[in-house]
């Protein structure tokens, strides 16, 4: 059941009116029957798996808090993490591993079939795996309280707005809302669909615009001119950016339709001057997970390095942040490469402030925009590309060549798609902008109503003209 | 020792680590105040500050700093 498919329009619609019709004490069921619902229809195995993860962390978060001695209580923690990450593993990098073993020991002359694989693939387990894992630390740390009620805690985990793919939600952020009884607000609900709206029209507009055709051009590398492949490289930014947020955008806003608020996970990236600022910017509840439950511990320890110590934890931290997207070499060299980028700006930061005073701040600023756009749209085409081979075929084929006309830089689009997604390319980063300097739906929200509602049915009625309806996926959902 | 006197000491080891004379911190302040202050400069200030004092602050204890204010009670304690 995907956000843009009718069965789940009918479950958040009965849900959300369910949800404030019943007494305060009905609630949280309904949410957790919806959630269950929406899980469930996927597969029902799904639903087993998460109840059961859900489940086990609660009690074994109980299980931390009560042990006494820090010998015993550090025991229970190791082991509570060991569980999780190896039921990670189990589901997730199985046949990756298999893979491997079989190559290793095909180098001493052992045919070995690669015979581990993984069953099947749990939708959003990277996701729920990760706040069991984050909210385990919490309590060992003793920044969280075991959470005592375990109808809270499964909803926590299995909320239905955020189970796919995410936001990730630390418990000290959702748990505490998780207390308190939700009155229907109009306002808040009214600004949790205009938040459902943009993200739709990110998506249909922008994403699945673009979509289909760099998709063509990545199916085949081999096919495509250097010019195709050089501006199919400088899109997939975009598609991915205006796919994922959109997809966070309606994850937002519905969470706050039923009162709930969950935390951001972009904050304009394509703004940032360094790809260290960058990763402040983009996948935020992700990469401040990496940053607190991994980067810190491992950079704390190795502070005696110095230097070389932060450099150690960032190429870690950065290769398990790429790991996490999936199994493969390429998501290695994707987290490595922000790792290793990351440490360079951090060791050229005198440099690089002594050179913007030199050649100016603002072309130095623009300079740093561009450089860290394009150095991240490199990087994603070992994120993007099925294989190493077609990642090297396309890296060492991007040029300006073409191989009949200019009309190829259409990418297969018709001259309307160009300027439908030319244009709310265009107007997305004018609304982030603006959205940066005052909250344009709520300044909308105080408006006269004809105006409101105007800009309400012009909206929509744009998205039905020129959207690309009838795909469902998002690309985060294969995390 | 006195807060206060960790304070100034602070102020000298932030300023030369983040390369800012205009740092002046209170017990209430916390990374998100200093210009600099980050997770990639958090543990050069921490050593900073071990080598200064000649202490060692536990794990645990580094990832539960929330301002200044805990990082001098912290010293204090130690040098006690």
């Amino acid at each position: 059941m995907m956000f843009l498919s009718l069965p789940f329009v009918i479950l958040f619609t009965c849900c959300l009116i369910l949800y404030y019709t019943v007494k305060g004490n009905y609630q949280k069921p309904i949410l957790l029957l919806a959630s269950c619902i929406f899980i469930g229809y996927f597969n029902i195995a799904y639903l087993l798996i998460a109840v059961l993860i859900a489940a086990i962390t609660f009690y074994w978060g109980r299980w931390i808090g009560m042990q006494e001695q820090e010998n015993k209580r550090r025991r229970v923690f190791i082991g509570g993490i060991a569980f999780l990450v190896l039921f990670l593993v189990a589901f997730k990098y199985l046949n990756f591993i298999g893979e491997n073993i079989a190559v290793l020991l095909g180098w001493f002359g052992v045919d070995w079939k690669g015979a581990i694989t993984s069953i099947f693939f749990p939708l959003g387990i990277s996701f729920y795996t990760f706040q069991a894992i984050g909210y385990l630390i919490d309590v060992y740390w003793e920044e969280e309280e075991p959470e005592h009620s375990l109808p809270d805690f499964m909803l926590y985990m299995l909320f239905f707005m955020k189970f796919l793919s995410g936001p990730i939600e630390r418990a000290f952020d959702m748990l505490p809302q998780l207390k308190i009884e939700k009155r229907f607000d109009y306002d808040t609900v009214t600004y949790g669909l205009k938040l459902m709206l943009i993200g739709l029209m990110k998506k249909v507009l922008i994403a699945d615009r673009l979509a289909p055709h760099l998709d063509s051009i990545f199916t085949s590398v081999q096919d495509a001119s250097g010019a195709q492949l050089l501006l199919a490289g400088l899109l997939y930014p975009i598609e991915l950016y205006a796919d994922f947020s959109g997809y966070t955008d309606m994850a937002i806003g519905g969470a706050m339709m039923f009162g709930y608020r969950l935390s951001p996970n972009f904050n304009r990236p394509f703004v940032a001057k360094t790809i260290t600022d960058f990763w402040r910017r983009w996948h935020m509840s992700l990469s401040f997970w990496v940053r607190d439950y991994l980067y810190q511990p491992i950079a704390a320890s190795k502070r005696y390095w110095g230097q070389w110590g932060i450099i150690y934890a960032l190429v870690v931290t950065f290769v398990l942040l790429g790991v996490w997207h999936g199994s493969g070499w390429n998501y290695v060299i994707y987290g490595l490469i922000q790792g290793l980028i990351i440490s360079y700006e951090m060791i050229t930061v005198a440099y690089r402030n002594k050179v913007a005073t030199d050649v100016g701040k603002h072309v130095f600023g623009v300079y740093s925009i561009l450089r860290t756009y394009l150095l991240f749209a490199f990087s994603l085409l070992f994120f993007r590309l099925p294989s190493l081979s077609d990642t090297g075929y396309m890296i060492s084929h991007l040029s300006f060549n073409l191989h009949t006309s200019i009309k190829e830089l259409r990418l297969g689009m018709t001259d309307q798609e160009c300027i439908i997604v030319g244009v709310a390319v265009v107007l997305l980063f004018l609304y982030e902008y603006f959205m940066s300097k005052r909250d344009l739906l709520q300044a909308l929200s105080r408006r006269h109503g004809i105006i409101r509602w105007s800009v309400y049915y012009l909206f929509v009625l744009l998205m039905f003209l020129f959207g690309q309806f009838g795909s469902e996926d998002f690309i985060y959902l294969q995390f | 020792m006195e807060i206060e006197e960790i304070l100034r000491e602070l102020d000298t080891i932030f300023r030369d680590i983040l390369k800012n004379e205009n740092i002046t911190l209170t017990p209430e302040t916390t990374a998100k105040d200093v210009e600099g202050w980050d997770s990639l400069t958090n543990m050069r200030l921490i050593t900073a500050i071990e080598k200064h004092y000649n202490i060692r602050f536990g794990l645990r204890e580094i990832l539960k700093f929330k301002h200044v204010g805990d990082l001098c009670a912290s010293i204090q304690a130690k040098k006690k």
